[in-house]
């Protein structure tokens, strides 16, 4: 047993690399060995772990995968629980399905973050999700519970038909955000383009937001500046094209 | 035993087993934060009459918070289990909730015994109200004139004491009030202990049940009483014209009895004959706080 397992790149894929077998809690029951054998596909065609990632410890619910890995798609779905740090930029579907455990990304993500398989109606049910620097579109899509947290600035149709959970962006946040969102918040600390069927409510100090912003800060160590934790948020109630139990909360100063 | 010429007597204060439950406020200013926890830990004396007993832990800094804003750490104690959660929604939802910019934690997150308060006061918000879970606990916002409630939803619930006690006798009563009022200052703010009484004193102690009142299920403790010292079994020495109780509530024994270390010799002071103890013989509670030992 280690104390965490890192995966480092040994041969750039010439397509992409679908490993959604990549997930902390699935590697505490697994050696370097057999993680080294779990299926992948490359370029449509199946292929190990091993011939992409050098593996290097074992039995371990801490997993960090070293250098950028822009063409390594669904890496961490379906993940229940454990910590999976990516130190560069990752694909698409990060976090796919996820229900538990955090997923931590020093770089950017490529679209559908958190989201949904094709056709499922819940995208993650639980969980963690941060991105440290840029997100693709419809991140948090169909969420049902957990936190995606982008700290650059989101896609299009961020939390797109939410039905429940937390979505926070610190840059400013694509057109489409939150559309048909049932229920769950998306807290904008920037410019965020918001769809016609949210309507004003009030400017308020929302006490969990600041919970969840001190929260960030002290325990995923997210650099969050104090006029956002004290500050005032424009509360937009919607999506109402849908229940209307949903919330944007766009930060509108100290 | 003497301390600074007053002696302490040989014996010990009985304290039963109570079920607490540690509750933090946080308000916009501390100022908010105390008028609620005032509120909240209003007529909680004693179980007898108020059905639970509280009071004001200490004040918390912002940075000991979870929302980093100044708050109030407040213990509150029943007899049972089944109480305790009665008691507190009750009460939170009348005098916290209503308190403008309070919010309410819980202070025990490691007891396993889980009370569900937040999640019972959510229906004040009629439908309206919305939970998010942050770090792994959930909490319900509840929409109110003002803004937003928050609270978390379930509460820890421990196995507490309540009753431990100590009393000053003293020669007038103007001296068992200063001393009282000194001992009240040595052991505010300790960790694990609240004294439930005004001002930390009581003067009406009690004893168990009554000589001529069947229904009554405490009446005066004549024996301390110095008016009644020509006409009952006395416990007083001579020389004794005023007597104060310093009742401990706490959520362990040893918090208690830290607070009793320190808070029987600041009472030690002009005036006071001796500091004893109240007892049942050792038929009322499990917790026996022996003063000397506890002083040695």
């Amino acid at each position: 047993m280690s104390d965490a397992i890192t995966l480092t790149l040994a041969a750039q894929p010439d397509h992409v690399l679908v490993a959604d077998c990549i997930a902390a809690d699935r590697f505490l029951g697994l050696d370097a060995k057999q993680i080294a054998q779990l299926p992948v596909v490359h370029g449509g065609r199946a292929g190990t772990l091993g011939e992409f990632f050098k593996v290097r410890g074992g039995h371990s619910g801490v997993v960090r995968i070293e250098g950028d890995v822009p063409r390594v798609d669904a890496i961490g779905a379906g993940m229940a629980g454990g910590d999976l740090t990516i130190e560069g930029s990752v694909g698409r579907d990060l976090g796919l399905a996820i229900s538990g455990g955090r997923i931590d990304v020093r770089g950017n993500a490529g679209d559908n973050v958190g989201g949904a398989l094709p056709g499922a109606a819940r995208g993650m049910t639980g969980g963690e999700i941060i991105v440290r620097g840029n997100a693709g579109d419809e991140a948090g899509a169909r969420m049902r519970r957990g936190l995606v947290v982008v700290m650059g600035d989101g896609g299009r149709a961020m939390g797109e038909g939410m039905i429940a959970g937390t979505v926070v962006v610190f840059g400013k946040a694509g057109p489409g955000a939150g559309r048909f969102l049932k229920r769950g918040s998306i807290v904008a600390l920037a410019a965020i383009d918001r769809p016609g069927t949210f309507r004003y409510a009030c400017t308020y100090r929302p006490p969990h937001v600041g919970l969840l912003l001190r929260y960030l800060r002290g325990r995923a160590d997210v650099a969050v500046a104090d006029r956002f934790l004290t500050g005032r948020y424009e509360r937009y109630s919607g999506d109402l094209a849908e229940l209307g139990k949903g919330e944007i909360l766009q930060w509108a100063g100290d | 035993m003497k301390i600074n010429g007053v002696t302490i007597a040989d014996t010990f204060a009985e304290a039963f087993t109570m079920r607490v439950a540690r509750l933090v406020i946080t308000g916009r200013t501390g100022k908010w934060a105390g008028e609620a926890a005032t509120k909240l830990t209003g007529f909680a004396t004693s179980v007898i009459g108020c059905k639970c007993e509280a009071g004001i832990e200490r004040e918390l800094t912002p940075t000991e918070t979870p929302d980093g804003r100044p708050g109030i750490s407040v213990l509150f104690l029943t007899m049972d289990k089944a109480s305790l959660p009665e008691q507190l929604i009750v009460r939170v939802g009348q005098t916290v909730l209503t308190c403008p910019t309070t919010a309410c934690f819980d202070g025990l997150p490691d007891a396993p015994d889980r009370l569900a308060i937040g999640k019972a006061l959510r229906v004040f918000a009629d439908g309206f109200q919305a939970s998010k879970v942050i770090g792994g606990k959930r909490y319900w916002r509840l929409p109110v004139m003002e803004g937003e409630f928050l609270v978390e939803e379930t509460f820890g619930m421990l196995k507490g004491v309540g009753g431990g006690n100590f009393l000053i006798l003293a020669e007038d009563a103007d001296a068992a009030l200063a001393a009282a009022e000194a001992a009240v200052a040595a052991m505010t703010g300790l960790p694990g202990v609240i004294l439930p009484f005004p001002g930390g004193v009581a003067r009406s102690g009690s004893k168990v049940g009554s000589k001529r009142y069947k229904n009554m299920v405490a009446t005066t403790n004549d024996p301390f009483d110095p008016t009644l010292r020509a006409i009952t079994d006395t416990a007083l020495p001579d020389g004794v014209n005023s007597v104060l109780e310093i009742v401990l509530d706490g959520t362990d024994a040893p918090s208690i009895e830290a607070a009793m270390r320190v808070g029987i010799p600041a009472a030690c002071r002009p005036g006071v004959n001796s500091i004893t103890a109240a007892n049942f013989g050792g038929k009322l509670g499990p917790h026996h706080f022996h003063l000397r030992k506890i002083l040695a």
